[in-house]
């Protein structure tokens, strides 16, 4: 653990809605990621995880959010209270980010050779022709044919899935030791979603880059990742192995891994998850999946801290009736 | 691949344009057969001989079939001949031409300080998370919109020219530079409204832009400040306001017509107002079709221009 | 966020309007809409009641504001305060008349081009529409004068001429899209007849976008009458009407100041009141931030 690259440990961020009115958006994650790790974080929507992707990259302050406690480390650096240079450092060149695919990716004002660029030189003075060879050299490595031509149209010109390739270009540029790819698939032909994923395999195998995967599909987690942190309302519930997920000890994961879609059979049912996660902000007491939970006791909803346990290696918790549900 | 699509865009609108020049004229010229009664009459008034009528009448065309006079008209406008008024008998296309330039400085100089001084103030309230100076910036241009143009002139004459005696109430002498002295006022009126425009709908289209990913993505990749606010604030902002003021040339062209008759401002304005005030029917016509066109054109520019910065713009 | 307590059946009347006015807009809304019925209810009662008579000559002409005419004296000794509320009917009235007819006229075009199939006649028709929006309004409307005559109804007729193009472009585009819809495709499947799919669904979603439309333009077509009464092409005297009275008031500019400022004022305050109401709208429309 004390090699990981990054060290998250009760992390809380809010968020400033009015002058007067701040929200818990994330209250406490707890999680890290090896080097070298592909790391899966799975969430409804409102569960925290694009928050917690935004605090890797230092953009809360655009949305007026912020850390409230916890801390959040990477590479030993304390991102919680890192400069804005520091952040210049480290953005772009150590941490990478991929964003959703469905929020239209590159700037459509630009060509794709001109965004390239600004990835790769981050504001540096580069020599030009190098700059063009390694765009080119990194098109390649994401699978886009005749990178050449790519280089000179608009994002308009491309296909979704062109697009999201030419953004994972950008963010391996310079060969970060962190990728947090948020959603990078949603929205895309199924086919060009295993592409992607294969994709990013083989960065994390040839470059040896940690990736945080997020999504809220869980079989495809399941299927590329190496370790799960699943979130939920804002907390991060459990921390598991891929291989492991049949052992799951918490209620929501159980619940989420039943609820696969792959697993129904012809006409027969579907099955759900009981309820809404609870509205941000309107948090309940003690366990915040205990409205929804098979297992609910009135203990869960007392008011006290969830601890999070380990119950295995490489495997955290935090059901405070795992004992009882799974035995020891 | 994209040189080909551009064409055939280009093209495709370039035609819309034509035929709804096309309309304009055909409207520019029925207009005149919706007088109630008889319009040579009307303007040659109560009491005027058979005969008199009868020339105008034959003058203006209106004794001959819709449709073969339109063709007249038609050809007519295309060998520049767009009749010659019945007040001086001077050709309507001359006295366009001899009236317009004054016109297209103020607008082009209003429009020119307008721009420069609305891009800043757009964007920096737009990119600017200060509740209080949005709701001001806001409630501030609201008013001026509001406000109806010959009244802010009234403010300003009384203000600057009957106060403190700034700028001379009315006038116009065509000299440069002593025509400055006279231009200045309503210059910076008409730049006044513009700016309230322009900035506010720079604005609206700011906050737009920086909701989007690839504004974060751009910050991300650390990119350098002066580029990220052109290529990533501004140039995607810009679309929107080159359109729609484009689509408000029209409307500007019209306001002409007040200001000029308050500044007593010798342009195509206040000549559409004298021709209407004489029933001067041709020069009615002639100005009409030129306003008419003139916006048709300066919509599809201003399309075209709204493309070039932002490729998203459908065409 | 705790707005789900308005939506509950029990929240109590006072409570449910004051969420309505939380929500963002709210509060422009109802300064805008006091206003604005602020000063139309003033303009049709005070001349009424108040003490003078709108051609009344009461007193030396170009006497400056005093407690007895808070807003002076016209060039003819009126009172120039009653006769700037007795100009609401024609300013605020007719500029009412001038949206609301090619309001209703310019709707039923667009939708009835957006159902028919004539392919060319909606593409004539179409085009029609697109010269006659060309030429600015007011430019136009000047023109029309010289051709119809000056004169109020002669405005009113102008406006419903060359306005109802514009509302007809702005119910064409959005029947079409409302057309493609998956819920009209429904109601056909339903088995409903035309008449019922168009008055029942077609025609509110499609009305509620002209209806905007026609708010912003209200305050256009205030502005376009008393412009044109400015230039002496609508109301005559001795018509009470505020351009013509602003028109007036320019000669003696340098000596009484009150002559233009007020019916200057009055035309501002009714229009910022209902672009408080637009603007109020627009941000209520599109949310929160």
């Amino acid at each position: 653990m004390s090699n990981a690259l990054v060290q998250i440990d009760s992390l809380r961020i809010d968020v400033k809605v009015t002058r007067t009115r701040r929200l818990t958006i994330v209250n406490s994650a707890t999680f890290d990621v090896q080097p070298g790790q592909l790391l899966g974080l799975i969430g409804e929507s409102g569960s925290g995880k694009t928050m917690l992707c935004r605090s890797l990259v230092g953009t809360l302050h655009r949305r007026g959010a912020y850390i409230q406690s916890g801390s959040l480390t990477f590479n030993g650096i304390d991102l919680v209270s890192a400069s804005g240079k520091e952040w210049r450092d480290i953005r772009g060149k150590q941490i990478g980010y991929i964003p959703q695919s469905a929020l239209a990716g590159p700037n459509p004002v630009l060509t794709i050779g001109a965004q390239m660029a600004e990835a790769i030189t981050l504001g540096e003075k580069m020599d030009k022709e190098i700059v063009r060879k390694r765009a080119i050299e990194l098109l390649e490595i994401v699978q886009i044919r005749r990178p050449e031509v790519v280089l000179k149209q608009y994002p308009y010109e491309l296909s979704g899935g062109m697009k999201q390739r030419v953004m994972i270009a950008c963010a391996i540029a310079r060969e970060p030791k962190l990728i947090v790819a948020d959603e990078p698939t949603t929205g895309l032909d199924v086919t060009v979603q295993a592409e992607i994923m294969q994709l990013l395999k083989q960065i994390r195998k040839d470059l040896n880059t940690s990736i945080i995967l997020v999504s809220h599909d869980l079989p495809l987690i399941n299927e590329v990742c190496d370790d799960i942190v699943i979130m939920h309302a804002g907390s991060t519930v459990e921390k598991i192995p891929s291989a492991k997920i049949q052992d799951t000890r918490h209620p929501y994961t159980e619940a989420l891994y039943r609820s696969r879609i792959d697993l129904v059979e012809p006409r027969g049912k579907l099955i759900t998850i009981n309820g809404q996660p609870p509205t941000v902000g309107d948090w309940p007491t003690g366990c915040r999946f205990a409205g929804r939970c098979d297992y609910v006791k009135p203990g869960c909803s007392a008011d006290v801290e969830i601890p999070s346990v380990k119950v295995g290696p490489n495997h955290l918790t935090s059901c405070i009736r795992q004992a009882e549900i799974w035995g020891k | 691949m994209n040189r080909n699509i551009f064409l055939r865009k280009f093209l495709g609108r370039l035609i819309r344009a034509i035929s709804i020049s096309f309309w304009v004229m055909v409207i520019s010229f029925s207009l005149i057969r919706l007088s109630p009664g008889d319009p040579a009459a009307a303007r040659l008034g109560a009491g005027a001989e058979l005969e008199a009528i009868a020339a105008l009448k034959e003058q203006l065309g209106l004794n001959k079939s819709f449709v073969s006079q339109f063709i007249d008209y038609f050809s007519g406008v295309f060998q520049g001949d767009l009749g010659v008024s019945l007040v001086n008998g001077v050709s309507v296309l001359e006295t366009i031409l001899r009236v317009l330039p004054l016109t297209l400085t103020y607008i082009v100089l209003s429009v020119f300080f307008a721009f420069i001084i609305s891009i800043p103030i757009g964007t920096i309230i737009g990119w600017s998370n200060k509740a209080s100076a949005v709701y001001t910036f806001r409630g501030i241009t609201s008013m001026i919109i509001a406000t109806p143009n010959f009244f802010i002139a009234m403010i300003g004459i009384l203000l600057f020219s009957v106060k403190l005696n700034w700028a001379p109430v009315f006038g116009y002498v065509s000299e440069f530079p002593q025509n400055l002295k006279y231009l200045w006022l309503p210059v910076s009126i008409n730049t006044l409204i513009l700016v309230a425009i322009i900035s506010r709908v720079l604005q609206t289209s700011v906050v737009d832009t920086k909701a989007e990913e690839f504004v974060e993505t751009g910050i991300i990749r650390g990119v350098g400040r002066p580029r990220f606010f052109w290529f990533y604030i501004l140039k995607p902002s810009l679309a929107p306001t080159v359109v729609l003021l484009s689509y408000m040339m029209g409307t500007m062209l019209g306001a002409t017509v007040i200001l000029e008759t308050i500044f007593s401002l010798p342009g195509i304005g206040r000549e559409l107002v004298g021709a209407v005030l004489a029933t001067d029917y041709p020069m009615v016509q002639g100005i009409l079709l030129f306003f008419g066109v003139i916006t048709v054109f300066l919509s599809f520019i201003g399309d075209l221009l709204a493309y070039a910065l932002d490729r998203r713009v459908k065409l | 966020m705790s707005s789900n307590k308005a939506f509950s059946a029990d929240a109590s009347r006072s409570e449910r309007i004051k969420e309505w006015i939380s929500r963002p807009g709210g509060f422009g809304i109802i300064a805008g809409c006091i206003m604005f019925v602020a000063i139309t209810v003033f303009g049709f009662i005070y001349p009424l009641v108040g003490p003078y008579g709108t051609d009344e000559f009461v007193g030396e002409s170009l006497e400056g504001p005093s407690l007895a005419h808070p807003m002076g004296l016209d060039q003819l000794g009126r009172d120039v305060m009653t006769r700037v509320f007795a100009a609401v009917p024609s300013d605020i009235g007719i500029a009412f008349l001038g949206v609301t007819i090619p309001l209703i006229i310019g709707t039923i075009v667009g939708i009835l081009l957006g159902i028919s199939k004539n392919k060319y006649m909606v593409s004539f028709v179409s085009s029609l529409i697109d010269g006659i929006n060309a030429f600015p309004l007011l430019i136009i409307a000047i023109a029309m004068v010289t051709f119809l005559g000056p004169g109020l109804i002669n405005v009113v007729i102008i406006l419903t001429l060359m306005s109802w193009a514009r509302y007809a472009r702005i119910a064409r585009t959005r029947a079409v899209v409302v057309l493609q819809q998956n819920y009209i495709e429904a109601t056909q499947l339903m088995g409903y007849s035309k008449r019922r799919v168009i008055a029942k669904h077609v025609a509110p979603n499609v009305s509620s976008e002209s209806l905007a439309y026609a708010l912003s333009d209200f305050i256009l077509v205030i502005i376009i009458v008393s412009g044109l009464s400015f230039l002496g092409f609508a109301a005559r005297p001795p018509m009470a009407e505020w351009g013509a009275m602003i028109a007036d008031g320019r000669t003696f500019i340098g000596q009484a100041w009150w002559l233009t400022i007020f019916p200057g004022l009055a035309l501002c305050w009714s229009a910022i009141s209902l672009s408080f109401i637009v603007e109020g709208l627009s941000r209520r429309d599109r949310g929160n931030s």
